[in-house]
């Protein structure tokens, strides 16, 4: 009786040993696929990023050396504003300082570099900040610039909705002034590439939202007031300071 | 005793419901990242602790990483490995935004949104930031201890060797406690 108790309960051992080791070979492989599936996933986003990354862009008319802005006047002083076209702040920004920004460009103090940066395209459903980016490059081309992102600001799309589509884009560009080589422009899209090389030549530059305003290379903060202070601070501190 | 075993029949419930709550929050946050993933490169790059390009790398590789252990944890398969890339990714959260606030950034965590920059006059709250993912590495830490939950592939795949022994419901156990059950007649197999 008491033996044949003592059988079974080896039996039951033994069995408990395989069956722990099968487990643990089997938990063993279960983590190795799922490690597996996670470097897999890594993988793919690496790939879509290194496929995203761009490498041949033309820059527009009017484009400053580094081809990553749009330079308006030729003073001594650079302002770097670095605008994204659905982004509330850079409209009401825009209706706050750009009369008076224009004006120092205007009167020869200032060089205004504006960055139209494709950030939020998570913000509408059918990338208008990069179609309205490449658009306005576009109007760049055809010497509109200014003009276009005043058209582009007045027309402020709301977030998370769909943006004008780039047929709306076109016909914004005839009220800013600008025709049929515009519109063609904008059909192929020929500044796409231009945009993402703003939008990653900002990133670089540490800009990680919008608006931001640099006077001389400097984080200012975004109002006609504190730019224009910026501005004479910049250019009493370095009077003889050259355009780039 | 009463309550050993009480909890005992519990914990596999309330492992469902964290290692649930925890799929869903790193589903979430994966999802909402991934349709943007320069904007999620932005967001690593703006707590500028290493360089833009590796930023970059991070941003893209991160909401997919997270979804996978989302989904891992959906399913519950391997959810200990899982729960402890749970842990390590929350652990890795706590410090950059420890850091950030250290360093006095002002940016938007972007836990769950495209962070970046916070605009001029919005001052971040990175306690409360830091105070959800500490409750975040906790549900983790709980699935790293108690991995065994309800409804999950990994005890489904487990019970094809439960055929051999007294079919119990936690065969994941390790020790099924045998000793404390000296009532309940012993099944012999046949």
């Amino acid at each position: 009786m008491s033996s044949r108790k003592d059988q079974n309960a080896a039996a039951r051992m033994v069995r408990d040993q395989i069956a722990k080791e099968q487990r643990r070979k089997r938990t063993m492989w279960i983590s190795i696929a799922a490690v597996a599936a996670l470097v897999i996933a890594g993988l793919i986003g690496w790939g879509i990023y290194a496929g995203n990354k761009t490498t041949d862009y033309t820059a527009p008319k009017g484009a400053n050396a580094a081809g990553n802005g749009i330079s308006t006047g030729s003073g001594p002083v650079v302002v770097d504003e670095y605008v994204d076209f659905l982004c509330p702040h850079c409209k009401s920004f825009h209706d706050e300082a750009s009369a008076s920004i224009a004006q120092l460009a205007a009167d020869g103090k200032i060089t205004l570099v504006t960055h139209p940066v494709a950030y939020l395209d998570g913000a509408s459903t059918n990338r208008y900040s990069t179609r309205s980016s490449a658009a306005s490059g576009c109007a760049a081309e055809y010497g509109k610039f200014t003009e276009f992102s005043n058209v582009l600001f007045a027309n402020q799309p709301a977030e998370g909705g769909a943006g004008p589509s780039d047929d709306d884009l076109i016909v914004l560009g005839k009220q800013a002034g600008l025709g049929d080589d515009f519109a063609q422009c904008v059909r192929d899209k020929r500044f796409l590439t231009w945009t993402s090389h703003v939008s990653e030549e900002a990133g670089r530059a540490g800009v990680t939202g919008t608006p931001t305003v640099l006077v001389n290379g400097k984080p200012a903060q975004a109002s006609a007031a504190q730019i224009a202070a910026a501005v004479a601070a910049a250019a009493g501190a370095n009077p003889s300071a050259s355009t780039s | 005793m009463d309550e050993r075993t009480g909890w005992h029949r519990a914990q596999p419930w309330v492992s469902l419901l964290v290692r649930l709550g925890l799929a869903g929050i790193f589903l979430v946050a994966g999802g909402l990242k991934v349709t943007d993933l320069a904007a999620n490169g932005r967001a690593v790059n703006a707590y500028q602790i290493m360089s833009y390009d590796a930023a970059m790398v991070v941003g893209a590789v991160q909401p997919f990483v997270e979804i996978v252990v989302g989904l891992l944890l959906l399913v519950g398969l391997a959810t200990r490995l899982a729960a402890w890339l749970s842990a390590g990714m929350m652990v890795a959260f706590i410090a950059g935004i420890s850091s950030a606030w250290a360093r006095g950034l002002n940016i938007d965590c972007g836990c769950f949104s495209k962070g970046g920059q916070l605009p001029p006059g919005v001052t971040p709250n990175y306690l409360p930031e830091i105070f959800r993912d500490v409750a975040f590495l906790a549900m983790a830490i709980f699935l790293i201890i108690y991995p065994v939950s309800r409804f999950s592939l990994d005890a489904r795949l487990d019970r094809p060797f439960s055929a051999g022994v007294p079919a119990e419901d936690d065969v994941l156990e390790e020790d099924s406690d045998e000793s404390t059950d000296h009532t309940a007649p012993r099944r012999e197999r046949a």
